[in-house]
This record gives structure tokens, C-alpha cells and sequence, in this order.
């Protein structure tokens, strides 16, 4: 008797356990802004259009790209679909999660504050916050702007604690609240003393945006609206803490087991709605509009992104990527197609990269919604990289 | 999980089991037990009980391999399920090998090794890449080694030792390999409530 209810309840659970694919129409998936453009007529179009079709046939469900240089103009594509239950195509119009390439932003108008005498990058980030995140994150209370700009100050990464990764995992459609992610990082000591090295860490660009609220006096994302996303026309452009999944994003999906099986994970992302560390959502074109205003100090001045672009090679190396080095918000590699500014973001299903090469005046942005487990074999390392590089550089 | 690794477990499944059936003729009484559970991802020892609640049922059997009046180490196979909201659900099965301690007054303290095998099937569709195009297909699930300690309290009701008994046990339990290459294997912790009692068998010995 007990054995039969223990199946008869097993079947139960089983039965009850499956969530149906969430169904949408594809007018769902129009676009927003206006991204009419010449692709087709571009020299390079089917060399990039075999390129997109390549990434999705290594393993993105979807991908979106833009690249722009002097001589041809902008290009946009998109190869995939944006929805595999709904079996809709990806536009090249449509919208993603763009992860941490936020934190140029960040940077960007920490910046612009510099520059109208609101702040010092050289001053304590300290002497502008206070309470239990400069009490409890060690190094904070000496770390400066630029040192957290640069992840030069050595205050712990949340996200490199397995508690965290596992707490985000036991509760996947959780939105988190800055207090609760940088509580991952209280009382762990730090990497090292502030400036004396750099090492990617999420948990200062937290403190950035806090920074930015107090100064501002409004939320970090609506200054970003003010000061870049409205004067610089990146009509895409929006944060998640506005609309945590905006009507029109393209679902996102996660390898989670390393074997090209993916599961939907749209909802998943709820870890940076509200930081200034991740969160951003649009089009690779705007990225790659952002990149290039901002290099040519359209954004900000020369002498800022001379600031920006004052580099430092970290002391530990990572032989599977390029030779990199780190700025304020902005990332240095050297490539075999010459130097290239860039900065890249993951989301939970999403993946997007900037690069802008100086010396063509190229840049190049794509987005894509699937990460992790093998879908980043075909999306971010460095060969993937290399892929996309030599096509545009052929 | 490769083919040689899955036969070498349920080998050992059925070895266990073999164990446990040839101790059953052996024994005069068979240990039952139920338990309901909450499943998270976790560090074991840092979180004890978690939100949300992923709910699990196991149910499992064990024989006393020797028996003291203050303690017992035991056998035992169970056979569980459970379910990860937006994630995955799990069927597992798997033996252990415990010791138990018991006060005078009838509360009992117990540790347990574990070793079972998991298979986990997602909760949502899911989609496999199939000459560059992802077509979504019934999902086979995936298999895992699942080693476990678990540490547990409990009550007796009456003081013989055939007595029945509520538990609250606290399993940490690894699901290897999880994710190849990417995350090697998977910490979670399982917090049961449940209920221990003895069927005895109709021997001379009663």
C-alpha cells in the first residue's frame, strides 16, 4: 500500500512538474525603434551573413551584430531565432539582454560628473558613502573611484562566491536588491591591497552606482538616460530596473549542462536588475554607436578618455584569451588584427561584446541569447573571437 | 555521466541491494522510512533551511547490521524525487551506511554516507542543437553520481528499539558531473522531516 502511493505520488509531482513553453506571437517581437539601414547593399553582407549562420550552427540559438567602419557604413544582421518555442526569427532589429557591457556607462558618466567638478576619481569612494557597505567590504573604506573603475581596488567579486552562484541557482527567478548581492562580499577578504593589482569584480561597480545616486540624487539608470542614452539617440537602449523583461526582448536560453540541450531563462536574470554592474538591455547597433561616440570623445572629453584609456596588464594571465589590459570601464586586447577597445557582459541566457579598433575606426557589437556550458565556444572565447575578427578584417 | 561510470553505479546498487535482502533473512525487524524534504543548490553548512521551497520525497529501508543498547550502525537503500522549481526534477536511488546513537531519554543522533545515482529531466521544454538548428525534443534526462553525508536527529516515541521515531535530517549531497568544462559538479542540501517505524516479522525470536 505505502509503495503504491509513493509511485502514485511520484506521478503526480512528474505530471504537475512541467511548465509549458510560454506562447508568443511574433508581433510580439517587432521592433521598437528604427533600424532601417543599407545591410543588404554592404560589400561585406554575405561574408557576415555566413558568419551569423555559423555562430548559430556551433550553438547560439540566436545572434545579432553590427559593425561599422569609415569606409562602408554600418552594417546590422541577424541570423537565429529570438524565440525557439515560438520558432521566430531573429530581426535585426530586436532587443537582448546586453550584461555588463553596462559598466562602460558606468564609467562614462562617473566621468562626466569629473568633468563638472562633482567628483574626483582620486578620492575615496568612501568619502561619499557610508554604512555597512564601506564597513563591511574590505578595502572600500580605502579604495578610490579610479581604483573601482579599474578594478584596481581589490574588493571581493559577489559573483565568484560559490555561495552566491549557488543561491542565484536555488532561486532563479529572485530579483535581487544591491544590499542583498554585495552581502556576498561582506566580510571576505579582499584580493589584494588597493591598487597594487587588477582583477575583474563586479562588487565595485555596485558602489559606483550608489556613488552616482548620491551625487545625482535620482537612480543611477535614469542619470544614464539623462547624460548618454537620450543626447547620444540609443533609442534601443533601456535598463531593467525600469522593465525587468521588456516587451520584445528576445528570450534567452542557458546550456546549462554543457551539451547543447538548452532550456528557456528569460526570467533568470533578476541578479542585476538594479546594479550598476549589469542590467543593460538593447541592440548591439546602439552598443556599437555608444563605443564609437565615446572614443572619439563625443561623450566625454579627451582629457577623460585619455583617463579611460590609461591601461594596466593584470599579473595574472589568461592564456586562453587575448593579451588584455584594464582601463576605466573599458577593456584593452591585443589581437592579431591590432588593438581593440572592448567590453563584453553575460546574463543568464544572454552574452553581448562592444570592440572598437582605433586604428580602422571599426567597431564591432553582437549580441546573443544563449550562454554558457558550449553555446560560449561559438560566442566569446577567444577563437569564437577570432572568427568574427577575421571576417570583418578579412 | 559516460556508460562505464552509470554501469559501475547501478552495480553497486544492485550489490547493495543484494546486501540489504540477504541481512533482511537475517533480521527480525525491517526499518521503514518516509520523509519529505526541501532540496536547494547550497554550500552544505552554510544555509539550513532555504527559500523557495523545492519539494522531495524519499522513502527508504535499513537493517541493523549490529545492534548495542545505546546505539546501531546500519544499511539501507532509498529511492527519492524531487523537484526544482524553473530548473529541474530529479529521480534518484542510492544506499547508505549509517550509525545511530540513542539517549535514555529517546532522542538519537545519526550520521549517514550515501551513494546513489540521480537522473535529472528539466521542468520546462527543452531544446537539443541538431545540425545547427535547435528543434525541441522529448528530454532523455541526464545522469549523476550522487554521493551524500547526511547528519539527523530524531525522537523515539516508546523506549524498545523497535519503537517508532520523527527525524529531522540534514543531507548534503553532490550531483557530479554537473556541467563539463564549465561547473564540474553541483553542492545542494536537503532538509527531511520524517518518520522512522520497524515492521516486525512474524519470527520466534517475538
Amino acid at each position: 500500500m505505502m509503495r503504491q502511493g509513493f509511485i502514485l505520488c511520484l506521478f503526480l509531482c512528474a505530471l504537475s512538474a512541467c511548465e509549458k513553453g510560454e506562447t508568443l506571437d511574433p508581433g510580439f517581437y517587432a521592433c521598437t525603434f528604427t533600424a532601417a539601414d543599407s545591410s543588404a547593399d554592404h560589400p561585406a553582407h554575405t561574408n557576415f551573413m555566413d558568419l551569423l549562420q555559423a555562430i548559430t550552427h556551433d550553438g547560439a540559438p540566436g545572434v545579432l551584430m553590427s559593425v561599422n567602419d569609415p569606409v562602408n557604413g554600418e552594417w546590422s544582421g541577424a541570423a537565429g531565432m529570438a524565440d525557439l518555442f515560438n520558432q521566430v526569427p531573429m530581426k535585426p532589429c530586436n532587443i537582448s539582454r546586453l550584461g555588463s557591457t553596462v559598466k562602460t556607462f558606468t564609467a562614462a558618466t562617473i566621468l562626466l560628473l569629473q568633468e563638472e567638478g562633482k567628483l574626483d576619481l582620486d578620492d575615496r569612494i568612501a568619502d561619499y558613502l557610508s554604512g555597512e557597505p564601506i564597513e563591511r567590504l574590505e578595502n572600500a573604506d580605502q579604495a578610490t573611484i579610479r581604483q573601482c573603475l579599474q578594478h584596481s581596488s581589490g574588493i571581493r567579486n559577489y559573483i565568484a562566491s560559490a555561495q552566491f552562484q549557488t543561491a542565484s541557482l536555488n532561486d532563479l527567478i529572485r530579483v535581487w536588491r544591491p544590499e542583498d548581492l554585495l552581502a556576498y562580499a561582506y566580510d571576505r577578504p579582499a584580493d589584494f591591497a588597493p591598487g597594487s593589482d587588477v582583477r575583474y569584480s563586479n562588487t565595485p561597480y555596485i558602489l559606483l552606482g550608489m556613488l552616482i545616486e548620491h551625487i545625482e540624487g535620482m537612480p543611477f539608470y535614469k542619470v544614464f538616460e539623462e547624460k548618454l542614452f537620450t543626447p547620444l539617440g540609443l533609442t534601443s537602449i533601456r535598463f531593467a530596473a525600469e522593465d525587468n523583461v521588456p516587451d520584445g526582448i528576445v528570450r534567452g536560453y542557458v546550456d546549462l549542462y554543457s551539451n547543447l540541450n538548452v532550456i528557456e531563462s528569460t526570467y533568470y536574470s533578476g541578479w542585476d536588475y538594479f546594479t550598476a554592474d549589469g542590467g543593460l538591455i538593447g541592440n548591439p547597433k546602439d552598443l556599437g554607436r555608444f563605443l564609437r561616440a565615446l572614443t572619439n570623445a563625443e561623450v566625454i572629453s579627451a582629457a577623460s578618455l585619455a583617463e579611460m584609456t590609461t591601461w594596466r596588464a593584470p599579473s595574472e594571465v589568461d592564456d586562453s584569451f587575448f593579451p588584455i589590459q584594464y582601463g576605466l570601464g573599458l577593456f584593452r586586447m591585443e589581437t592579431p588584427w591590432g588593438e581593440a577597445w572592448f567590453h563584453s557582459g553575460d546574463a543568464i541566457g544572454y552574452y553581448a561584446c562592444m570592440t572598437y579598433f582605433p586604428a580602422e575606426g571599426t567597431s564591432i557589437a553582437w549580441g546573443v541569447n544563449g550562454n554558457y556550458g558550449s553555446i560560449d565556444e561559438a560566442t566569446q572565447t577567444r577563437p569564437a573571437m577570432e572568427r568574427i575578427f577575421d571576417t570583418v578584417f578579412p | 555521466m559516460n556508460n562505464a561510470a552509470s554501469s559501475h553505479i547501478r552495480s553497486l546498487l544492485v550489490v547493495s541491494l543484494a546486501c540489504t535482502s540477504a541481512f533482511s533473512k537475517a533480521q527480525d525487524s525491517l526499518r521503514l522510512s518516509i520523509s519529505l524534504f526541501n532540496q536547494s543548490t547550497a554550500i552544505p553548512y552554510t544555509r539550513f533551511f532555504t527559500t523557495p521551497v523545492h519539494p522531495g520525497i524519499q522513502v527508504a529501508a535499513e537493517l541493523d547490521l549490529n545492534e548495542r543498547p545505546r546505539g546501531r550502525a546500519f544499511t539501507g537503500a532509498h529511492l527519492g524525487y524531487f523537484f526544482h522549481n524553473h530548473l529541474a526534477q530529479g529521480f534518484y536511488i542510492g544506499a547508505d551506511l549509517g550509525y545511530e546513537t540513542r539517549t535514555t531519554i529517546g532522542i538519537s543522533f545519526a550520521g549517514m554516507l550515501g551513494l546513489g545515482y540521480l537522473r535529472t529531466y528539466a521542468t520546462k521544454p527543452e531544446f537539443i542543437l541538431q545540425n545547427g538548428i535547435y528543434q525541441q525534443e522529448r528530454d532523455r534526462g541526464n545522469g549523476r553520481i550522487m554521493p551524500s553525508l547526511s547528519l539527523e536527529t530524531g525522537y523515539y516515541l516508546r523506549p524498545d528499539r523497535h519503537s517508532s521515531q520523527f527525524f529531522i535530517r540534514y543531507q548534503s549531497w553532490l550531483e557530479y558531473p554537473y556541467s563539463p568544462g564549465f561547473i564540474e559538479l553541483m553542492s545542494h542540501i536537503s532538509l527531511h522531516v520524517g518518520v522512522r517505524f520497524s515492521i516486525r516479522r512474524n519470527t520466534a525470536t517475538q
